[in-house]
């Protein structure tokens, strides 16, 4: 069996079509729909989830032929991994630990994403910026955040 | 973890009761005031200007912490899970007395049993206007041609469970109308159809009405509180002209997570008493409809668990529940 | 005619030096809140509003409202440098104005946002000094059915001017429009694929999808890329537009001025309409549409002064009628009312001090906008210069600042890094953001107008082609179906018959 269509942009934008369209029309199907005349809340999201299950039937078919485009150019799964992540863990530090430890969490987590990582550098400037961002936000513009959560 | 959190509270909790004058001193430290919507919302418009001049009375800094969502749960049920030693606040407002019976906050919190109500703050009452092209002039002219033509006179209001909403509710229970209930995503939006003239009735603040009013754009035929209000003299209330014992009025206080020492809530009501007859707090209410309501502390309780009963009944009965 | 008298009135009253400082803080302040994402006007008004209790109505009234024009203006800023929109309205500026960062020409964009802004802003003040209150009539004469049939005019637009892979560009429209419809429905206060999540209840926030898929999604990308970041400000031409760049503008900077007059009028438009109908208009008629998406310089001008007037009409029902189209406009009012003053249409002809003083402030301020912001783009092109290994950082730091401060809410963040993860996957894949942010405003309001102009009507579609205004676009939509799918089938033909 020939597996190629498994490397194509259009194959797998049908999947993610379809597997969020059938995810959404799943949900939907407990929302009252309604008629045409009356809709109900239902009406809406089942029409658009079914229409994105249409496109993506309709882009599985296309990764399908052959010559379809394929999945090209270089990605970091690296990235893909830590950028969100720093994202993640300044959201949990921000509320337990105070805007600092989020701030440096967050500024040093996301550097790391960098294949031109230089620690040092990295600290330094995380400090730097935290700070600054003290002086702006906090002092200046007034958010209402605790520094370091329980003494500041 | 719970153990050794718990220790060097217990030993303040102890020092605090051995030595009355510890509580004396509250605050120590700054005070977190939680205002369950955003910056310009309705309870934002009122806990703002009591965060900043009850601070000024208390010499500590009151921080006003916005948590919007959820139409105030996502604040309430941060502050019913927050420290009782007094030093968090929240401000509440009719949807505390409404959203248990529209929503499932089992495992969140208990309107009564985590809250320990502070003070009072102040109370709007909405306003019924109409259009000026519907053919009444006063509420019983309104019912019954409402009832002449059920379900067919367009009433605007901002969402299931908004102030608008809950006043036009109990106004078609109590009269025992239906109009054709037309929901907008805010209060604004609704009250430019109703001048429009797309939509023909709107309950809604003063703020809101009162200019349209004085133009001659939308016509006043009821206020929803139990006098009338000294801005439209001329307008009577709801009660008065056709649906005896109609209440709706909007209303803002303060509680504490439940537990709260009573020192602190008897510094804070003293100051407060103060603070709610200054005339920057009386402007800046009115910026939301508001007026000064004063309560004693067992009042507002009462207060709480009246509006609770009330709303609850209104709920149950005009089905808005959603499913 | 009593217009130029009144208007000599107004600068009489604005050009004190009271007025004057407060118009600058206005702006400036509106500037700063511009630039960074999630801290919008809304929530700066409503922070100062006890502020201008001690200020004189007027004075009050200039400085909130340069708080709201100006940060429109900034909102341009970040979203050009990278790809991080300061403003909902900003998304559409970082589409091309992004890309011509990329190639080193940020300088002419900042400096074409600026000055499309500044004519955008002075033909809306105009417009609401001549004909403020005949036009909010007109705007009361849209209910649900007209902008109904509006948006879904400007729907099929998008789709049939979508370049590129049309379908795909469609299907994000619709992947928008299901986003948008997260939340509490406004009919039945059923909640909608909340997942018993409290955070949903309100649907997604705009800045949060935003932010995600363009600015953190981009990151994730160019950390992808080989050569991690060829130095953004590779070779920096110049600072400011050459005179080509000028005339290229000068069109779409007066088309995007009034299709944003236009929609800032309807008060039941939302933000970022304006200025993606201009995006949409400008790569219609360009003769070469494929530039569009890699450093069209039109692509920002026309939307950026579609965007401002928009900003600036958007004043009109507030002022004329006394009625908030928006939660800024809302809190203006209230502003009044703390001053003791009755919000209404009374206000025109009472205080008339208040009414032209503050048209003319805007005049002012949209000029001290363009000062303040021309001599700052060398500084902001030199920012550039910061090697990217330490820009992303501060990119994501400021990103995270911002939503934060929106609600306080950990959940947005965490739901930022989602879509960050899916805006990267859909640019991986060929999926144009732009459309699906489209989608995301349009769908609420859609949904909302359709239902309510059904249930006004008591279930007869016939309302939406009975209504003159309506009907008028039902025609419009038609027509541009017509016009533009009828070349391409007769290409396909001749194509056959070769």
């Amino acid at each position: 069996m020939n597996r190629e269509f498994l490397e194509r942009k259009d194959f797998w934008s049908g999947v993610m079509l379809i597997v969020v369209g059938g995810g959404a029309l799943f949900i939907a199907r407990n929302y009252q729909f309604g008629t045409s005349l009356r809709m109900g809340p239902g009406y809406f999201p089942v029409m658009l989830s079914a229409a994105l299950v249409l496109f993506g039937v309709y882009f599985v078919l296309q990764g399908l032929r052959a010559g379809a485009e394929k999945l090209e150019g270089s990605w970091s799964l690296r990235a893909l991994i830590v950028v969100p992540l720093s994202l993640v863990v300044f959201g949990l530090l921000i509320d337990r630990a105070g805007f600092i430890p989020a701030m440096l969490g967050l500024i040093i987590i996301s550097a790391m994403a960098s294949k031109d990582f230089r620690l040092v550098e990295v600290l330094l400037f995380s400090v730097f910026l935290t700070a600054m961002c003290v002086v702006v936000f906090i002092w200046a513009l007034g958010l209402p955040y605790e520094l370091i959560a329980g003494i500041w | 973890m719970p153990a050794i959190r718990a220790l060097p509270l217990a030993t303040l909790l102890l020092a605090a009761s051995l030595t009355p004058a510890a509580a004396q001193q509250y605050p120590a430290k700054p005070i977190r005031l939680i205002i369950p919507s955003a910056p310009g919302g309705s309870n934002d418009v009122v806990g703002r200007p009591i965060a900043t001049f009850l601070g000024e009375r208390l010499g500590r800094q009151i921080i006003v912490d916005n948590r919007a969502g959820a139409g105030t749960m996502i604040g309430t049920e941060l502050a019913s899970k927050a420290p009782n030693d007094g030093y968090t606040l929240l401000v509440v407002s009719i949807a505390f007395a409404v959203n248990p019976w529209l929503y499932d906050l089992r495992g969140r919190y208990d309107p009564i049993k985590s809250f320990t109500p502070v003070a009072m703050l102040a109370a709007g009452p909405n306003v019924l206007a109409v259009n000026p092209s519907l053919p009444v002039n006063n509420v019983k002219e309104l019912i019954a041609l409402a009832k002449e033509k059920p379900g067919k006179i367009g009433w605007a209001s901002a969402g299931v469970g908004s102030f608008q909403h809950l006043g036009g509710s109990l106004f078609e229970l109590q009269a025992g109308v239906k109009f054709l209930g037309v929901r907008f995503k805010g209060g604004g939006p609704a009250m430019i159809d109703v001048v429009a003239g797309h939509n023909q009735v709107a309950f809604s603040s003063l703020v809101q009405t009162t200019g349209q009013i004085q133009s001659g754009k939308l016509k006043a035929l009821g206020v929803g509180s139990k006098k009338r209000v000294p801005i439209l003299p001329d307008v009577p209330t709801i009660d008065e002209a056709g649906v005896p014992g109609y209440e709706a009025s909007n209303w803002w206080g303060i509680v504490a997570p439940a537990g709260v020492p009573q020192a602190a809530v008897d510094r804070i009501r003293k100051e407060l008493a103060v603070v709610l007859t200054a005339q920057p707090v009386i402007d800046q209410f009115a910026n939301e409809g508001a007026e000064v309501v004063q309560m004693s502390q067992g009042e507002f309780a009462d207060f709480i668990a009246a509006e609770l009963k009330k709303w609850q009944q209104v709920v149950k009965d005009s089905g808005m529940k959603a499913e | 005619m009593d217009l130029f008298n009144n208007l000599i009135f107004g600068f009489g009253v604005a050009l004190s030096l009271q007025n004057l400082f407060y118009c600058f803080v206005g702006v400036l302040v509106g500037t700063l809140i511009g630039v960074l994402p999630g801290i919008g006007p809304l929530g700066t008004i409503a922070i100062l509003l006890p502020i201008t209790y001690s200020v004189s109505p007027v004075a009050a009234m200039i400085m909130l409202a340069g708080i709201y024009y100006g940060a429109q203006y900034g909102g341009s800023t970040t979203a050009i440098l990278v790809n991080l929109p300061g403003e909902t309205s900003s998304v559409v500026t970082c589409i091309d104005g992004y890309q011509m960062a990329q190639q080193g020409r940020a300088g002419p964009a900042l400096a074409i946002a600026a000055i499309g802004s500044f004519f955008a802003g002075t033909v809306g003040t105009l417009l609401i000094a001549l004909f403020g209150p005949p036009l909010a009539d007109v705007a009361l004469k849209f209910g649900a059915p007209e902008y109904f049939s509006l948006m879904l005019m400007g729907l099929v637009a998008a789709a049939v001017l979508a370049q590129g892979d049309m379908v795909k560009s469609i299907a994000m429209v619709v992947l928008g429009l299901l986003l948008g419809i997260i939340g509490t429905d406004v009919n039945s206060g059923v909640q909608r694929f909340s997942f018993g999540i409290f955070e949903l209840t309100d649907g997604i926030g705009f800045i949060v999808v935003a932010v995600g898929v363009f600015a953190v999604g981009e990151i994730v990308n160019n950390l992808g890329e080989r050569q991690e970041r060829r130095v953004l400000s590779a070779k920096v031409s110049n600072l400011f537009p050459t005179w080509q760049d000028l005339k290229a503008s000068a069109g779409p900077i007066v088309r995007g001025t009034g299709l944003g007059c236009f929609f800032g009028v309807l008060p039941g438009t939302g933000p970022a309409i304006a200025s993606f109908s201009s995006y949409m208009l400008e790569k219609k008629l360009a003769k070469d549409p494929d530039r569009f998406g890699k450093g069209a310089i039109e692509g920002v001008a026309g939307p950026e002064a579609a965007n401002n007037a928009d900003a600036q009409c958007k004043f009109i029902p507030m002022l004329t009628l006394g009625l908030p189209a928006s939660g800024v406009m809302a809190l203006m009012l209230g502003a009044l009312t703390i001053q003791g003053i009755q919000p209404g249409p009374q206000v025109m002809t009472q205080r008339p001090e208040l009414f032209w003083g503050l048209i003319a402030s805007m005049w002012i301020g949209n000029a001290m906008l363009v000062v303040l912001n021309l001599p700052l783009i060398g500084l902001w092109v030199r920012l550039l210069q910061v090697p990217y290994r330490l820009l992303f950082p501060a990119i994501m730091a400021f990103s995270a600042i911002g939503i934060f401060s929106v609600n306080n809410s950990a959940f947005e963040i965490h739901l930022t890094a989602l879509f960050g993860v899916l805006g990267f996957m859909w640019m991986r894949l060929g999926f144009p953001l732009a459309p699906m942010l489209l989608g995301f405003v349009l769908g609420p309001m859609m949904e909302e107008y359709l239902r309510r102009a059904m249930l006004m009507s008591g279930g007869d579609p016939s309302v939406f082609v009975t209504r003159p205004i309506s009907l008028a676009f039902i025609i419009a939509t038609v027509l541009i179906l017509v016009v533009m799918v009828a070349p391409s089938v007769r290409k396909r033909r001749e194509a056959f018959t070769d």
